[in-house]
């Protein structure tokens, strides 16, 4: 290069790097920038040489890492410069400093272009690699005609087309029209004739980018492409500079698979046979030689060509063919080979039904996972994750086993995991997964998650012949000396629950089973504690006749930690005690966990979650997709911190106290209880879901007079209301209440769901629910108002929508912005399961929903949630309907249930300053942008109220704005597509005299939103019922107009 | 006594290990590995002294172009560390006289472990005065048996009860033909002032340093004219202070051989000083401050690429006193290209490696008032970066027989039971610590 001869540039490049440290070699950097800022500054000028070498040094700098604010300008004057040692250095230093984003580039253009239309040709070659390099948009609009021109005229050298396909293929990137000539792609395929092996490259990269966006106008490529690989691969015509270690331009071959690759599978079979030679040519032609770069050539053209034949479904012997030259690869032993056999094998799984052969390389993958290379080992377990089924499950599981405990740490974890799946998903009988789970427990506890003893926990749960054998099993492995924490969770919730199954047995005596897990409670965490405690007195209560010494023992556990640190042990503690010391009649609350409701592994998921950064094709993923679709119910994750309540035992209520919000009473403390009267320590023994349905049968309370019907339904109403989302949040949650009544009255619906309706259904509710079941002609219907349940969630997020004695429609939403998202709990109370469930949106034209399917089955006495994104696109007050519709057996029933999807939903209260509110509100001239009216017949109500019912409906009050006391203010903000955040401002003027009547204006910068905010507050000041929130006491709080505000008032606005 | 280190490094500036000795096995020979990846190599080494990385903390600091790293593992006192390291370098340079660099420490590797075996056990540290330390390890290390030179019969040194004795810093039987004592005082000034002049900032650190040349056990007596000594004074003799000017003390540190008790009780420093170099109290004042400069600043920035700079430095001490070594630097952006200067007094030159334009005036005497005014010309930059943050001026200078706070030597007395006479030798001088103008 030009550098010989620049004594400057050398010595400042040695000074440089004979710096000791980074600090030497900034000060000199500096010290030289400092120099060429004051060469550049410099009045009289630089010489060509100078400015040449300082350019230079510029670069030098830049390239260390350093910053480059300044001297852009000389740099690209020397693009303009006649002679080619200037140019080539303002174009090399341009294109390294600069990007296509710079403005100065905008000075070039014109130079660049007489570079590349003129007939010097290393000038044009020059210009093409810079514009290649960084050019932008303003480039590729001036100069694509230009560039189009050299790479399709025949008077070029190649070495100039080539650069100029390169070139246009950038400017094609940056602006998709520089290619958009009307037969271009006749252009193309005449290019694709080309001999000379350079410019086919460029433009087969050219042409990758135009199928990759659009491959109809390509057709005519893909004889050309087939004919060039053909030419490739047979040799012919290959000029020597072209081979790669004796392969005929791999790069070319590459990138024409690739193009193919791009196109559906080819029909034509005079171009697929000869395809399919070629192919069969390079499948067979590849081997594993020594030396490297001809490997890596060879193979990444094998690879390519894998790829084409799976996209092309090539027959079955082509594919054995292309597995067998895999496990060829996989038995090698350099490692970079057989990572690449392994990887492609995974993605050979995926795309075609290759099980079957792949399989006849078993051994050697399982030999592969004991490779000293992690990422090796990676690989092979992926791909044995991958082809496991159902008849080499056994085999391939304990292989895993046995390599856990050689694994390294970083890999223990997946593998853990992915055991636990496979165990799982191909169990042929369910003792042998729990035998897997036990094992793989003990060998890497640290590295089971607690997902993974949940299921196994869910198994036994559901299949009554597992538990003796699992219980059993759980207290030979807790006997043993050094027993992990997640074994002692898993074998004291399995003993918890089922050690009375055992009893028979011989060492298996409740006081037995009790020392085993005393053993091991001392070195636990508090967590493990709260669950063994749990077991304690599962265990205690299920001993029948009570080991006297075993109570004791058990009950000095409890007294001892009642003043534990830690709130949920203490209270585990008392509650127990306070169950022990009620005797028998308590056991029914100890009884066995009922089963759970059929649902998706959490596993598959958490597996798919590690998988997505490693593969974007992993073998995880497809399977999780198979999964998902034959998955009948499709649970969220847990998503708050309280850990799975579905799986703790008795702990359900607690946790799932712990899991609401503050709506629950506080009495549900149990430090804060008064202790003295039956009644509350009964209340205090579990949360109070639990023990109100146990009151009538609690000998010490005075038995309650039935409810009186009418009642009733609004009582459950509120109750249902507050309860309800966390019935539905921990489905098992009803659970504890299910064992008691169902022990009387079985088979009965029981209506359990929500953990609250036995409170009236003990009464004649229930007998209605009954009779209603007996008698199958009988039309169902809801239990309750569907009016009022609207109503309800009008001003609130969540709620019941619809119930009836089969299914209970929960529905709960959370609302950001222009979108909302809605998820409905579709509740199946009933013993059997609901078929030809079909639950359907009909949106009104303002609104866009974007459902997810809805299981056409809910199995009995399961929930299904079914999530649906609504957006806004403008204002208006119709709402969306449910159309919900099931059988009960051969009975259909069907209901149309209006969603609350209402304006306000889309508000968002905002806080305004009084100045920027009346800047606002004069900016607002009048109709249509800002309206009044005066409202009549409204319901009375006290200012507070009404400020209350606005704040309910996200119009935020804003207090102190008026002067005017009786006055309203408020400010909201409406999200809607259409008009995006419009801000809405609303006044309500009172009559303090006449309170039927007020004058509303309401004005925004939207007409529609204006006109449909202001129907929509009079619709909801007119005949809202009062909303259920505002406790009765809240008129006498406002004692200046309570005679308006009375009771009767409120009667009277309602008629 | 908590733990200072577990181990401690010396590393040059690449992060190599020149020498390092593990005390404890609570840290990882390889946690050095960590200090070199995660601390030297980012951005913010030298922004906070103590870091931590996997468990364990590093202290560190740099001298020279050695980092003295200390690592711990343990909630170790931090403040002890960095005086144990400061002690220990102060011991080298002592042994390998004055220098201490990467190149001191290679030349001296037998030395080294001798010492960092004696004044740490187990992480705590030891004596680690270097009078003490050079009676058992000799400076020349290993001796040759074939020497020439015969061992010199000395009785060894009773080195135990030297250590133990009540006077553990200072050797007995030490005859000097002349007995002199240098006394220094040297404060520096800190200070931050505003663009309009107000003091934001100021204050003096000082240190009493001392060098002695005394045969025997000799008593020494300081006074200075701080307030509390003068009250005291004023109180035992009953009579009233005198009109001059009292200095009042903040924070005052001694060195180990000062009576506290006698401090506390008379008010009065009283010492049995160690031979050679050592520093005898630590001060520091905040109030009362005579500054020795004024400096009058004025940047103007005319349009984007000029600026005028004009600064006037005024000395405010005494008309026969002088100020030498002073350096006055004024930054300016990143982008500048050219500085023309016009000076009263001294030499200037843009520097690029600092950013900053730097005055030197090799001697200023006292009363003047010096200028410079310079043209600066910026080079024009691609993009318009967010506008100079105009750092404060700096300043260095030295200003012998002056002291900022006003603080004199009353008296220094000398007693000795064979009651020769004693030349004694007092200086004063005034440094600038962190002596900043914002512009």
């Amino acid at each position: 290069m030009a550098l010989s001869g620049m004594r400057g540039l050398s010595t400042f490049i040695s000074d440089v790097r004979n710096c000791q440290n980074k600090e030497a070699e900034r000060s000199r950097v500096d010290k030289e920038l400092a120099n060429i800022r004051t060469r550049f500054k410099n009045d009289k000028g630089l010489t060509v040489y100078e400015k040449k070498k300082y350019v230079w040094k510029m670069l030098y700098i830049y390239m260390l890492g350093y910053d480059m604010d300044f001297g852009h300008m000389e740099t690209v004057s020397l693009i303009s410069a006649p002679k080619y040692p200037e140019k080539q250095v303002g174009y090399i230093v341009t294109s390294c400093l600069l990007n296509e984003n710079h403005d100065f580039l905008k000075l070039v253009i014109n130079t660049v272009r007489n570079d590349i239309i003129g007939n010097n040709e290393t000038f044009q070659c020059l210009a093409l690699t810079m514009v290649g390099n960084i050019g932008g948009r303003d480039f590729s609009e001036s100069l694509a005609s230009d560039v189009q021109k050299i790479l399709l005229s025949n008077s070029c050298r190649p070495i100039v087309r080539k650069k100029a396909a390169l070139c246009l293929l950038r400017l094609y990137r940056k602006n998709p029209d520089a290619v958009n000539v009307d037969g271009w792609s006749e252009r193309m395929v005449h290019l694709l004739d080309e001999r000379d092996i350079g410019v086919l490259t460029a433009v087969m990269s050219l042409l990758v980018s135009l199928v990759a966006k659009s491959q109809d106008a390509y057709w005519s490529c893909v004889p050309k492409c087939v004919r060039i690989l053909e030419r490739l691969t047979r040799g012919q015509d290959i000029p020597q500079e072209y081979t790669y270690y004796g392969i005929p331009s791999p790069w070319l071959q590459v990138k024409t698979m690739r193009v193919l690759q791009y196109f559906p599978a080819i029909e034509d079979p005079n171009i697929r046979k000869s395809l399919f030679e070629t192919l069969q040519r390079i499948l067979l032609g590849t081997d594993v030689v020594k030396n490297v770069n001809k490997n890596n050539a060879s193979h990444a053209v094998l690879f390519e060509a894998l790829a084409l034949v799976m996209h092309l479904n090539a027959e079955k012997e082509m594919l054995s063919q292309c597995v067998a030259l895999l496990g060829k690869f996989i038995a090698v032993r350099e490692p970079n080979i057989r990572y690449l056999g392994l990887e492609n094998m995974t993605r050979m799984l995926l795309v075609v039904d290759v099980q079957d052969i792949i399989k006849k390389h078993q051994a050697q993958i399982i030999t592969s996972l004991k490779d000293p290379d992690i990422s090796i080992r990676r690989r092979s377990l992926d791909l044995l994750y991958g082809m496991c089924d159902v008849t080499n499950a056994k085999e391939i599981v304990e292989e895993l086993l046995q390599y856990l405990t050689k694994a390294d740490f970083g890999i223990r974890e997946e593998l853990a995991l992915k055991a636990a799946i496979l165990s799982e998903s191909f169990a042929t009988d369910l003792d042998w997964y729990v035998d897997v789970i036990l094992q793989l427990i003990e060998k890497a506890g640290d590295f089971v998650s607690d997902d993974i003893w949940y299921r196994v926990v869910q198994f036994v749960t559901n299949d009554e012949h597992l538990q003796v054998y699992a219980a059993a099993k759980a207290l030979d492995y807790l006997d043993k000396p050094a027993v992990h924490e997640t074994m002692v969770k898993l074998a004291g919730y399995l003993l918890g629950e089922y050690s009375h199954l055992l009893a028979r047995r011989p060492g298996c005596t409740p006081k037995d089973i009790f020392d085993v897990i005393y053993d091991k409670f001392a070195v636990v965490s508090i967590g493990t504690k709260a669950l063994l405690l749990s077991a304690f007195v599962k265990i205690l209560l299920h001993s029948q006749p009570q080991d006297p010494d075993l109570r004791e023992r058990v009950l000095e556990i409890f007294k001892r930690y009642e003043c534990s640190v830690d709130a949920e042990v203490q209270q585990r503690c008392i509650e127990y005690l306070t169950l022990c010391a009620k005797g028998p009649s308590m056991v029914d609350i100890m009884a066995e966990m009922p089963k759970f409701p059929v649902r998706q592994s959490a596993l598959l998921k958490k597996a798919g979650d590690a998988e997505r950064d490693v593969a974007e094709e992993s073998a995880t993923k497809l399977r999780v997709q198979q999964q998902n679709s034959t998955a009948l119910v499709v649970v969220e994750p847990q998503s708050n911190g309280a850990g799975p309540p579905i799986l703790t035992p008795s702990a359900a209520p607690v946790q799932k106290k712990q899991a609401s919000p503050s709506d629950l009473p506080p009495s549900a403390h149990p430090a804060a209880l008064p202790v003295g009267n039956g009644h509350t320590e009964v209340s205090a023994v579990t949360a109070e879901d639990v023990s109100v349905p146990s009151l009538p049968e609690d000998p010490v309370t005075e038995p309650t007079p039935p409810p009186e019907p009418a009642p009733a339904p609004s009582g459950a109403n509120l109750l249902a209301d507050l309860l309800a989302p966390l019935a539905i949040e921990a489905p098992p949650g009803y659970a504890a209440p299910d064992s008691i009544v169902d022990s009387s009255q079985d088979p009965g619906p029981s209506a359990g769901t929500s953990g609250l309706a036995p409170m009236q259904s003990s009464g004649p509710a229930d007998a209605l629910a009954l009779a209603l079941y007996d008698g199958p002609s009988t039309k169902v219907q809801p239990i309750g108002s569907v009016e009022d349940w609207f109503n309800a969630l009008v001003i609130k997020d969540s709620g019941i929508l619809y119930e009836d004695p089969f299914v209970q429609i929960g529905i709960k939403s959370d609302w950001r912005g222009i979108q909302g998202r809605l998820v409905l709990f579709l509740g199946n109370k009933h013993n059997a399961s609901l078929t030809n469930v079909r639950a359907v949106v009909l949106p009104p034209p303002h609104l866009r929903f974007k459902s997810s399917p809805v299981p056409d089955t809910i199995p009995p006495r399961a929930q299904v949630q079914c999530p649906f994104d609504v957006f806004c696109l403008r204002a208006s007050r119709e709402t969306a309907v449910l159309e919900f519709s099931y059988n009960n057996g051969n009975i259909p029933v069907s209901a149309q249930l209006k969603l609350p999807v209402l304006i306000n939903k889309f508000l968002q209260p905002v806080t305004v300053s009084a100045n920027d509110f009346v800047a606002r509100w004069r900016a607002l001239a009048g109709p249509p942008l800002k309206l009044q009216e005066v409202v009549r017949n409204v319901r009375p109500m006290p200012l507070i109220e009404m400020a209350n019912l606005f704040n309910s409906l996200h119009i935020g009050v804003a207090t102190g704005l008026d002067p005017n006391e009786n006055n309203i203010v408020s400010a909201t903000t409406f999200y809607s597509e259409s008009a995006q955040a419009t801000l809405c401002l609303i006044r309500v003027e009172t009559d303090p005299s006449d309170r039927t009547q007020l004058r509303l204006t309401v004005g925004s910068q939207d007409l529609t939103t204006t006109y449909e905010l202001m129907e929509y507050i009079k619709q909801q000041l007119i005949d809202t019922p009062p909303p259920t929130m505002v406790s009765p006491n809240v008129p006498t709080t406002i004692p200046t107009n309570s005679e308006l505000t009375g009771p009767a008032a409120l009667l009277n606005g309602l008629i | 006594m908590p733990v200072a280190a577990s181990a401690i490094y010396f590393l040059n500036l690449r992060g190599d290990v020149l020498i390092n000795r593990l005390y404890r096995d609570d840290v990882g020979g390889n946690m050095v590995d960590a200090f070199r990846t995660h601390i030297m190599q980012t951005k913010d080494l030298g922004t906070c002294p103590v870091r931590q990385v996997g468990g364990c903390s590093f202290l560190y600091m740099r001298i020279m172009n050695v980092y003295v790293v200390a690592v711990v593992s343990s909630n170790a006192n931090a403040a002890c560390a960095f005086k144990f390291m400061v002690e220990t370098v102060a011991l080298f340079k002592s042994y390998f006289g004055g220098a201490f660099d990467e190149d001191a420490i290679r030349n001296n590797f037998v030395l080294i472990y001798e010492l960092l075996d004696e004044i740490m056990d187990f992480g705590y540290p030891q004596n680690l005065s270097p009078e003490i330390l050079k009676l058992y390890i000799t400076q020349e290390g290993v001796r040759s048996p074939f020497s020439s030179k015969a061992i010199d019969n000395k009785p060894p040194v009773n080195a135990t009860l030297q250590v133990t004795g009540a006077v553990g810093w200072r050797r007995e039987g030490l005859v000097y033909k002349k007995n002199e004592v240098f006394l220094d005082i040297v404060e520096s000034v800190n200070l931050l002032m505003s663009q309009k002049g107000t003091t934001l900032r100021c204050d003096v650190t000082g240190k009493v340093l001392m060098k002695c040349f005394l045969s025997g056990m000799p008593d020494l007596k300081l006074g200075l004219n701080d307030k509390i000594g003068l009250e005291k004074e004023a109180e035992v003799k009953s009579r009233p202070t005198r009109s001059g000017k009292t200095i009042e003390l903040d924070d005052v540190t001694f060195h180990q051989c000062v009576n506290l008790t006698r401090f506390t009780a008379e008010k009065t420093v009283s010492f049995v000083p160690p031979d050679g170099e050592f520093e005898l109290m630590k001060y520091r004042i905040s109030e009362g401050i005579n500054l020795p400069f004024r400096v009058l600043p004025s940047i103007k920035e005319l349009g984007r690429t000029r600026m005028e700079v004009n600064v006037k430095v005024k000395s405010v001490f005494g008309a026969k006193m002088f100020a030498l070594g002073v350096v006055v630097k004024v930054p300016v952006p990143k982008h500048t290209a050219k500085a023309n200067f016009q000076l009263t007094s001294g030499r200037a030159k843009y520097n690029a490696a600092t950013d900053c334009l730097v005055w030197k005036v090799r001697k200023f005497p006292g009363q003047t008032e010096l200028t410079m005014s310079a043209e600066v010309e910026l080079i024009s930059t691609m993009v318009d970066k967010k506008t100079w943050t105009r750092p404060p001026i700096q300043m260095e200078f030295q200003v012998p027989m002056f002291t900022a706070s006003g603080l004199r030597v009353r008296f220094l007395k000398v007693w000795e039971k064979s009651g020769y006479n004693t030349v004694e030798w007092v200086r004063y001088i005034t440094r600038a610590g962190s002596y900043e103008i914002r512009c």
